[in-house]
């Protein structure tokens, strides 16, 4: 790999003795994940789920200070520059791929912040997958109780079930609340630690096909009583929307949805771009910057964002752009 | 000259109220002029043509411009909202095509 070549950083969260440690430590012992390092987060007092890690190189660290999301700024960025320092030092091996495991209790949201603002990681660093674990025994009640459990759910790239050598089969009511919370997000399973697709943190979060993937299964979703207060929706125009007021449109979502816009994905027809659309992409008050593919995956052009939110009604996104794209439409064309 | 549709305004702040769980009536006066029924009462209105301004806001008699519907919005729900911080955060305006 070159030095410039941007490595990618995925996620695996899930709640707390959902299997993450028992699905990377199989994980790490197959050949194509032989140059992974490995950062694993925990919240108790004594780290362990390092030591369950079957390693052959010290490229495992344990984050022990607290819960990685709350301390994320000071703890995990300074790790992973740490990690590449050693990288470059040739004092630890030359690895392609980087997994944080993070604690069961920590809101992903912080550390996919981190790894998407921080400057000095950018230049080396890309985000990839976030992958969420779910127990298939316990998962329903879990999602019942712990809103967090919900939101690493929600944010999910990828869902793993695990436990399935416990129960066999997935009750209908869990995958039905999975697909509720997640629509876009394929369910893999897990039997002792083993998972059936070896693709788990193969694709990038900023893989064109895997977004365009994310787009064509995401539907308009309302929840159970449980998960009333999440929503995915997607918002489709046939028109091209004017680069500023796509722009405009991300901020205000940035500016008043918060911490409640939980996931947004988009592929956009830019009117200044017609033949490449642009790739938007962003977790709470943070996007980031859009990438462009080089051609339309197929002949529909429409624009289509996917929204995961809570409490944020349909409605005002919808009109919300509508009003912005008519404004500046205006604008333009008084310039002219 | 300010010409867009009013009728599009009202729609959107009303489902903003609406959005930000804040209390109110939202209505459009025959004059291009929405008035938000709450406390403090707000009008809205299309600046004047010679303004740079796009809009005009009245938040408890005293009038203040918006240079667009961003932000209308952000002092409607900065009047209406006390839990409302305005977040400074800005995004980098979108590169207009692929470099």
């Amino acid at each position: 790999m070159m030095a410039t070549e941007l490595i990618p950083v995925s996620v695996l969260t899930g709640f707390l003795g959902s299997g993450k440690t028992t699905i990377l430590s199989h994980m790490l012992r197959q050949p194509e994940f032989s140059h992974t390092a490995v950062v694993i987060n925990e919240f108790g007092e004594v780290a362990l789920d390092h030591e369950l890690i079957e390693k052959t190189e010290d490229s495992v660290i344990a984050l022990t200070t607290g819960c990685l999301c709350c301390r994320v700024r000071s703890d995990l960025t300074k790790t992973l520059q740490d990690l590449l320092r050693r990288r470059d030092d040739g004092t630890c091996m030359q690895f392609n791929r980087i997994v944080i495991e993070t604690s069961g209790l920590a809101d992903p949201a912080p550390i996919l912040h981190a790894l998407m603002t921080d400057a000095a990681l950018a230049s080396r660093l890309v985000l990839g997958s976030v992958v969420t674990t779910v127990d298939a025994v316990a998962g329903e009640v879990t999602l019942d109780r712990e809103a967090i459990s919900r939101k690493q759910v929600a944010v999910a790239d990828r869902i793993v079930l695990s436990k399935l050598d416990l129960t066999g089969e997935v009750e209908a009511s869990l995958h039905d609340r999975l697909t509720c919370l997640n629509p876009a997000a394929p369910t893999l399973r897990a039997v002792y630690g083993r998972i059936e697709s070896d693709n788990l943190f193969g694709v990038a979060l900023f893989d064109p096909k895997a977004r365009v993937s994310w787009l064509a299964e995401a539907r308009e979703h309302n929840h159970s009583a449980h998960d009333a207060e999440i929503k995915s929706f997607t918002v489709v125009r046939v028109e091209p929307i004017q680069a500023v007021a796509l722009t405009l449109f991300l901020e205000a979502l940035a500016e008043h949805c918060g911490a409640d816009l939980l996931r947004l994905k988009g592929i956009v027809n830019v009117a200044e771009s017609p033949e490449q659309p642009a790739v938007i992409h962003g977790i709470q008050h943070v996007f980031h910057a859009p990438s462009w593919l080089r051609h339309w995956p197929s002949d529909d052009r429409t624009s289509r964002i996917v929204l995961i939110t809570r409490r944020i009604p349909r409605e005002w996104v919808e009109v919300l752009l509508d009003a912005i794209s008519a404004e500046v439409a205006e604008v333009s064309a008084s310039n002219r | 000259m300010n010409t867009l549709s009013i009728r599009l305004v009202h729609e959107l702040i009303t489902q903003s109220l609406a959005a930000w769980h804040v209390a109110g009536t939202v209505e459009l006066t025959g004059d291009r002029t929405i008035v938000i029924g709450a406390k403090p009462e707000i009008r809205i209105e299309p600046a004047q043509a010679d303004s740079m301004f796009r809009w005009t806001i009245t938040i408890d008699g005293r009038t203040r411009p918006a240079i667009s519907l961003l932000a209308v919005l952000r002092q409607v729900r900065g009047a209406l909202d006390p839990a409302y911080a305005a977040c400074c955060v800005r995004i980098a305006l979108l590169p207009v095509a692929p470099s």
